[in-house]
């Protein structure tokens, strides 16, 4: 079991070293920051200075090699905008995402599982259909769109709910759902197929035969089952929600770790958005090897393949 | 069993919506209560002796320090914390004094300022001549970073000649310091600075200027209250918030919805939405930001180095019809590469839309329009329509036969597109806001400036003189020349000066400003 999870830790270090890799390499190919940054009356001396200032002027893979040194020690840089250390400007923004992300785990979580049961259960019927069709809608819907449309709706006709900003558990209704959209569909059509395939299996078929209550049924034999399915398709999304929601978090003015980073991508503004990918990959990857390992402690197969 | 998980289930929910609430917000610290109650002033529209102003912005600014960063952004905010010492007047762009009563230069090579006596920091200390020298050392130490000090680099010393007295000495003639001493300087409170160090000054600053800061969450809000021993007055408008809204759709609804009251940049197409709205009204000012089409001659074996190529394509931009039909009329037509506010301004001569003008200027310089291919570069998002601007040019120029083919860029890479002489015959670039020619002329018409699309080595000696001259009327005359002279080489297409188009709420006192800042000292409730 230790083997295991050493040799899956050192995937993770892996994971993360490559994604910042493509990500440096992926931001420099689009340029340095110098134009965006200096004056543009500044003279072409002057562009030339701060760009070796900065080191901008080195060969590519001498400025990886140094940006790699110093990150594999935690320092990621400070920001060049606003001179502060980038990796603590992200970590800033981890709760405002953070909590985003849950809340909006929570809701689709409370909307999709009595939601893809009941579909599940009453498979083939009217019912059923609608449920299978609003879950194709909101796989499908983009999520600004979503957001907007939720905006001008609620804020701008209504005036029932703010806008945008952050702060208050008011401010979080909008965002919350147009982020949770996508995840109830996922989860719901999730839960009915699992749901579907347990409903099948002959140990149901056994307890329907030998009398239980419907309700006992699927409560007990049935979703208990298809729990675990579902708590890894979780723990997946909750990475997916960290990380993505960045235009939610824009579309909404929401104070988080996606906008800090569509912000600086705008700016070029490296070390932060370096610093936040980081970030997001340790996220995915811890949970990808947290889920490998309690699988692995459950079901020993998985260690021997 | 079914009533345990139940249970079970409302104490989760319970525990999850208890988390999910203020005191685990966001780590905005503290910010939560301000929000709330903000939200309920926001929303009081139309109630008499409102105090407090909700102004929308796409961007948060990137610090708190004056002088430091060069962004429209950070500066339209921070000149509310900190005062300038020249300012510009709000509609014709005129230098007027500020924390400086007056100025003079002594000789070439130096400016004396006289400075405001009577003036207080926010937190009580005095200001004088030896914080304007502070200020300006701060920009000149290379230490500090300041994203400014390549325009000053020619400042050689600042000296502190009686309490509200300072000289500034260049090492070159630069008649257009004082452009600089308005457009870039701003003054913090020294000992602040040094006493919390620049990364915390940068969290909190101290100035003299109309409004005290109070709080900053970051891609949230600012907010600022009333500084009431301001040297000019007391703020009529006591609280004020600058609110963070990337997107305009959701700025344009947090409008509508009476969050906001105030922002900048509607999109002209978005302008009829607003008009329909009762208590909103649209302000609007000529900018002194000028966008234009570079005819660009430093491309190699490009068409366009031939003058009369270049004069040809003048004629076969028809910019009345891309202002009228693309712009619905926002923006001020120009004829040459200064817009009408600028105090080196001279009237150029319009080449108008004369296409068969242009087809002969084509053969005669050898081309057959019907073979001729041309790129255009443009940004998108930076100006206003400017795509689709670019795609009207095309369109325009294809009426003669020209083919054109239309590039959209990043911002950043159309940037370095210029910078890096890799643009192929045409691009769209605005420029400003400019005030004096030499910041235009020098930086767009020369062979080695970044941004340049044009070099001849006759037109390049006569901006350099230019440059030297000193005295007000010589100086005129000569830019006056320039002017002339790069209208009839063809240099540029000059398109318009952008209209700034703001959303206002109808009982705001509110005049746009020709620098785009928003000076909410200036501004009142009705």
């Amino acid at each position: 079991m230790l083997d295991f999870i050493i040799k899956r830790f050192l995937q993770v270090i892996l994971v993360v070293l490559l994604v910042l890799t493509a990500v440096f390499f992926l931001m420099r190919l689009s340029g340095d920051p110098v134009s965006l940054f200096l004056p543009m009356d500044a003279s072409q001396e002057q562009i030339e200075e701060y760009r070796e200032k900065n080191g901008y002027n080195r060969p590519i893979f001498v400025q990886y090699a140094d940006y790699m040194v110093k990150a594999v020690k935690g320092n990621f840089g400070d920001s060049i905008r606003s001179n502060e250390d980038a990796l603590k400007l992200v970590l800033e923004r981890i709760p405002a995402t953070a909590q985003l992300a849950f809340s909006a785990l929570f809701l689709s979580l409370l909307i999709s599982i009595p939601l893809g049961v009941l579909s599940a259960y009453k498979r083939n019927t009217f019912f059923d259909r609608v449920g299978v069709a609003l879950t194709v809608v909101g796989q499908a819907v983009p999520s600004f769109w979503l957001g907007l449309l939720l905006i001008y709706f609620f804020a701008a006709q209504l005036q029932l709910l703010p806008s945008g900003g952050g702060g208050t558990p008011i401010h979080m209704i909008l965002p919350t759902i147009t982020l949770a959209a996508y995840s109830v569909a996922r989860f719901t059509r999730f839960t009915r197929s699992t749901m579907l395939d347990i409903l099948r299996k002959d140990y149901i078929r056994t307890a329907k035969a030998s009398g239980a209550p419907t309700g006992r049924l699927i409560m007990r034999y049935a979703l208990k089952n298809s729990l675990i399915p579902i708590i890894t398709l979780v723990a997946l999304d909750l990475g997916t929600l960290l990380g993505g929601a960045v235009i939610t978090e824009v579309v909404f003015a929401w104070p988080g770790l996606g906008r800090l980073l569509m912000q600086s991508l705008l700016n070029r503004d490296f070390p932060i958005v370096l610093a936040g990918v980081f970030v997001i990959a340790i996220f995915y990857s811890l949970i990808n090897f947290i889920a490998d390992v309690l699988y692995a402690y459950v079901n020993p197969q998985i260690r021997v393949k | 069993m079914k009533k345990l998980v139940m249970f079970l289930f409302v104490i989760v929910s319970l525990v999850l919506i208890t988390a999910c609430t203020e005191g685990t917000s966001g780590g905005e610290g503290g910010s939560n209560d301000n929000s709330s109650s903000d939200s309920n002033n926001d929303n009081s529209n139309g109630d008499s002796g409102k105090d407090s102003i909700v102004i929308g912005f796409e961007a948060d600014a990137t610090t708190m320090l004056g002088s430091w960063d060069v962004n429209y952004i950070n500066q339209a905010q921070i000149r509310n914390i900190f005062d300038s010492v020249i300012d510009r007047d709000p509609s014709t762009g005129e230098l007027i004094p500020a924390l400086a009563e007056s100025w003079e230069h002594i000789d070439e090579l130096t400016w004396r300022i006289k400075l405001r006596e009577g003036v207080k920091y926010h937190n009580g200390k005095d200001f004088t001549a030896e914080d304007v020298k502070w200020n300006i050392d701060f920009i000149l130490d290379e230490d500090n970073g300041s994203f400014y000090r390549s325009r000053w680099v020619n400042v050689e010393e600042v000296t502190v000649i009686s309490p509200t007295e300072v000289e500034i000495k260049t090492s070159v003639p630069f008649p257009t310091l004082l452009n600089y001493v308005a457009g870039d300087l701003v003054i913090m409170e020294p000992e602040h600075v040094e006493e919390v160090g620049l990364d915390e000054a940068a969290k909190n600053p101290v100035g003299t200027g109309p409004y005290k800061f109070v709080e900053w969450s970051r891609d949230n809000y600012l907010k600022l209250e009333a500084y009431d021993e301001y040297w000019q007055g007391e703020p009529e408008i006591k609280n004020l918030e600058f609110r963070y809204i990337p997107e305009f759709s959701a700025r344009l609804s947090a409008f509508l919805s009476g969050e906001i009251d105030l922002f900048k940049n509607i999109p002209v197409d978005a302008l009829q939405e607003l008009e329909q709205s009762d208590n909103s009204e649209i302000g609007e000012v000529a900018s002194s930001r000028i966008n234009y089409l570079a005819l660009n001659a430093l491309a190699e074996d490009s068409p366009i180095q031939d003058q009369k190529v270049r004069q040809a394509i003048n004629y076969a931009v028809d910019v009345d019809e891309l202002l009228n039909s693309i712009l619905n009329g926002y923006g001020t037509k120009m004829t040459g590469p200064l817009s009408i506010i600028n105090q080196d301004y001279t009237e150029t001569e319009d080449y108008g839309y004369d296409p068969d003008k242009a087809v002969e200027l084509l053969e005669e310089a050898g081309y057959n329009p019907e073979e001729l291919e041309l790129t255009l570069d443009t940004p998108s998002g930076r100006y206003p329509m400017d795509s689709h601007i670019a795609q009207g040019i095309a369109a325009q120029l294809q009426r003669i036969g020209i083919e054109v083919s239309v590039q959209i860029n990043e911002w950043g890479s159309h940037l370095e597109k210029i910078q890096n002489r890799q643009m192929g015959d045409m691009f769209i670039l605005g420029w400003g806001p400019a005030y004096e020619a030499q910041s235009t002329i020098e930086n767009l018409f020369t062979k080695d400036a970044p941004y340049s699309s044009f070099y001849d080595p006759q037109i390049e000696e006569e901006i350099k003189a230019a440059n030297q001259i000193f005295d007000p009327e010589p100086r005129l005359d000569a830019f006056a020349e320039l002017q002339h002279k790069l209208v009839e080489q063809g240099a540029w297409v000059p398109l318009w000066q952008q209209a700034d188009l703001y959303a206002v709420r109808s009982d705001l006192n509110f005049e746009p400003r020709v620098d785009e800042y928003f000076q909410v000292f200036d501004m009142s409730w009705k």
